[in-house]
């Protein structure tokens, strides 16, 4: 087998081309199937479509991509410590997930007059998940921060592989909370995508409600973490309960204040009937009248924004070298969206909006929320016209052994490609919106002050938990 | 803010949680590997709607000032010995709570070799708050039970 897969200076001349041509790095995973190791790289394209890249692993080592997609790094990092595979010039190969190296080959050597570090976690002071933060700062200045998270490692992948692909939905829809319905629709598509499946109309509709209606809460959660961030307890509160009472209308409408267990592979069990339908349309009006008057309130108040414009800039240069996602890469005017290109999904039309002040800066990131807000409830009131019944996806393309999908999550573009062994999981590799950002969070707390650092984080408000898995 | 403030009577009166009982309890969260949805349910008892505080129980930011510390997840081989060291600061009496199913060890996803399983493999257990998380409201009460144990029970 391993004699089909492309050798190593083939497969890098492919993706420099493919670079070239304009797709962009989009994950990269190993997989240790029996006589044909492999790496695949995961590229996407302006108009939303994937292909995968692999490259024999059979050797152990393939050569690196992080010079020619400087995003590769974290997950030829994963690859390494995972699954062995050495990445010929990526160095230093510095660990990731892999906690049993020590603190000094993990750590970056900052070196100067008055340089010291500054350790902080895994707990944390509030009700926050747990990563460890390694800021190297002269006084208040951070020079740099080591992101070392991987703490809540649960081998997730790994536990999904010999189930069969609906088995499989659950073991990813349970690694994160708040990207619940992301993840399970990414796997879902992906599986479809390998079982030559295609989503009805009927199908891509109710997922496309609940996609929104995860976006809807986390958005606003991530409105009220920046007011977290700088201490404002009373825009925390007012957002902290339009948090409370969307998470009520999802339980209403699925059972589940978080959506679990609302998305299945090859249909949708989703059923609304017309009172639901209406009494979501009523409840989503009033967050949108009341979150609009909330958020006026934070416009006027200067505390708040006094303390963001120009913190923890992570401009456009930025975003295309690190390939951030989401709300962050679009707060820099990056026009990156994956609900634009999305012909599974009921998004027909859409466009990103855009500020008319696209800093890239802490103040750009939570107005690109606020701005997102909106059109994301026109959406759904668009689609809860009518009752949602439960439907099945129909038989589309040829079936493979590969699928792959990449679905736009509250933080971003959520990449998922499952390779099956009939009809169970052989491998599934999951790249969140949280796992694509987070070395975007340490750069844009370089040459800030250590202080703005949690106003800095709460900004992006990734997810630990789907990017450990 | 003070349209906060107006509904705020409102929303508090639907709680229903039981009031005027005495004493006060210092909580410090851990998170041993969670999906972040206890988490986020555990937020939201410290917001507006619920605001545990009014029962005199708040989060601390150090396990040194804690009553009660508040476990989340499967406990996961990293985080094994931050939990332990987090519980060896708190001064006595002190109660652990498992936060939700993962905790109490009900339907745990993972690698075998990850995990060293729920919270009470690593730490005695006295208060278990079931749940796929548990609500807001779920989880105060639970919490305001504790009020009622005897620190020596």
């Amino acid at each position: 087998m391993s004699g089909v897969l492309p050798g190593g200076s083939a497969y890098r001349a492919t993706i420099e081309a493919a670079l070239a041509e304009g797709w962009r790095f989009a994950g990269l995973h190993a997989t240790a199937a029996e006589g044909a190791p492999a790496v695949r790289a995961l590229l996407a394209s302006p108009d939303g479509s994937l292909r995968l890249e692999p490259v024999d692993a059979s050797s152990g080592v393939v050569p690196t991509i992080v010079d020619l997609a400087p995003a590769a790094g974290w997950d030829e990092r994963e690859a390494h410590d995972l699954y062995g595979v050495r990445f010929d010039g990526h160095e230093p190969l510095r660990p990731l997930v892999d906690h049993g190296a020590g603190l000094a080959r993990f750590t970056t050597h900052v070196r100067g007059a008055d340089t010291y570090q500054v350790a902080v976690g895994p707990i944390h002071a509030g009700v926050i998940e747990s990563g460890h933060f390694r800021f190297h700062v002269v006084g208040d200045l951070i020079l740099h921060v080591d992101a070392r998270l991987f703490h809540k490692h649960r081998g997730l992948e790994r536990a999904a592989e010999g189930l069969t692909l609906p088995d499989g939905l659950a073991v990813v829809a349970r690694s994160c909370a708040g990207c619940s319905v992301t993840n399970a629709v990414a796997y879902a598509q992906a599986c479809e995508d390998a079982l030559g499946l295609d989503p009805t109309p009927e199908v891509a509709r109710a997922r496309t409600i609940l996609l929104e209606l995860e976006r809807v809460w986390n958005t606003l959660n991530d409105i009220g973490a920046v007011c977290a961030g700088v201490g404002l307890a009373a825009g925390t509160n007012r957002f902290a309960e339009l948090v409370d009472r969307t998470r009520a209308l999802n339980a209403r409408l699925t059972g589940h204040r978080f959506l679990f267990d609302s998305v299945k592979v090859g249909g949708s069990g989703l059923e609304l009937d017309g009172d639901a339908v209406a009494d979501a349309r009523g409840a989503l009006a009033r967050i949108r009248a009341e979150s609009s008057r909330a958020w006026r309130e934070l416009l006027f108040n200067g505390s708040l924004m006094d303390r963001m414009p120009d913190i923890g800039v992570v401009d456009a240069a930025a975003v295309a070298t690190l390939g951030v996602v989401g709300p962050a890469a679009r707060a820099a005017g990056v026009p990156e969206d994956v609900r634009a290109t999305s012909p599974g999904l009921a998004y027909d039309g859409f466009q990103p909006a855009f500020l008319r002040r696209p800093a890239g800066d802490v103040q750009a990131r939570l107005e690109q929320r606020a701005l997102e807000l909106l059109p994301c409830l026109d959406i759904l009131d668009g689609l809860l016209q009518r009752p949602v019944r439960p439907a099945a996806t129909a038989a589309g393309g040829p079936r493979t052994a590969i699928g792959a999908s990449r679905v736009e999550s509250p933080r971003g573009a959520t990449t998922c490609v499952v390779e099956r062994d009939g009809d169970r999981v052989d491998r599934i590799r999951l790249r969140t919106g949280s796992y694509a950002n987070w070395p975007a969070v340490a750069h844009a707390a370089a040459t800030n002050l250590l202080p703005d650092f949690p106003l800095i984080n709460k900004s992006f408000e990734l997810c630990y938990a789907c990017a450990d898995r | 803010m003070l349209a906060l403030l107006r509904d705020l009577r409102t929303l508090r009166r639907g709680i229903g949680l039981p009031s005027g009982r005495p004493g006060s309890l210092a909580l410090r969260h851990v998170d041993c590997g969670s999906c972040n949805g206890c988490e986020h349910e555990l937020t939201l008892v410290s917001g507006p709607t619920v605001d545990l505080a009014r029962y005199g129980l708040g989060i601390v930011a150090s396990p040194r000032h804690a009553d009660v510390l508040l476990v989340t997840g499967p406990v996961t081989t990293r985080m094994r010995a931050a939990l332990l060291t987090a519980y060896e600061a708190m001064p006595e009496p002190r109660r652990v709570a498992a936060l939700g199913d993962c905790a109490v060890g009900i339907g745990i996803l993972g690698s075998p070799s990850e995990i060293v399983g729920p919270v009470e493999a690593v730490l005695p257990v006295d208060l278990r708050i079931h749940g796929c998380p548990p609500t807001p409201e779920e989880i105060a009460a639970a919490l305001l039970s504790l009020l009622d144990r005897r620190p020596d029970a």
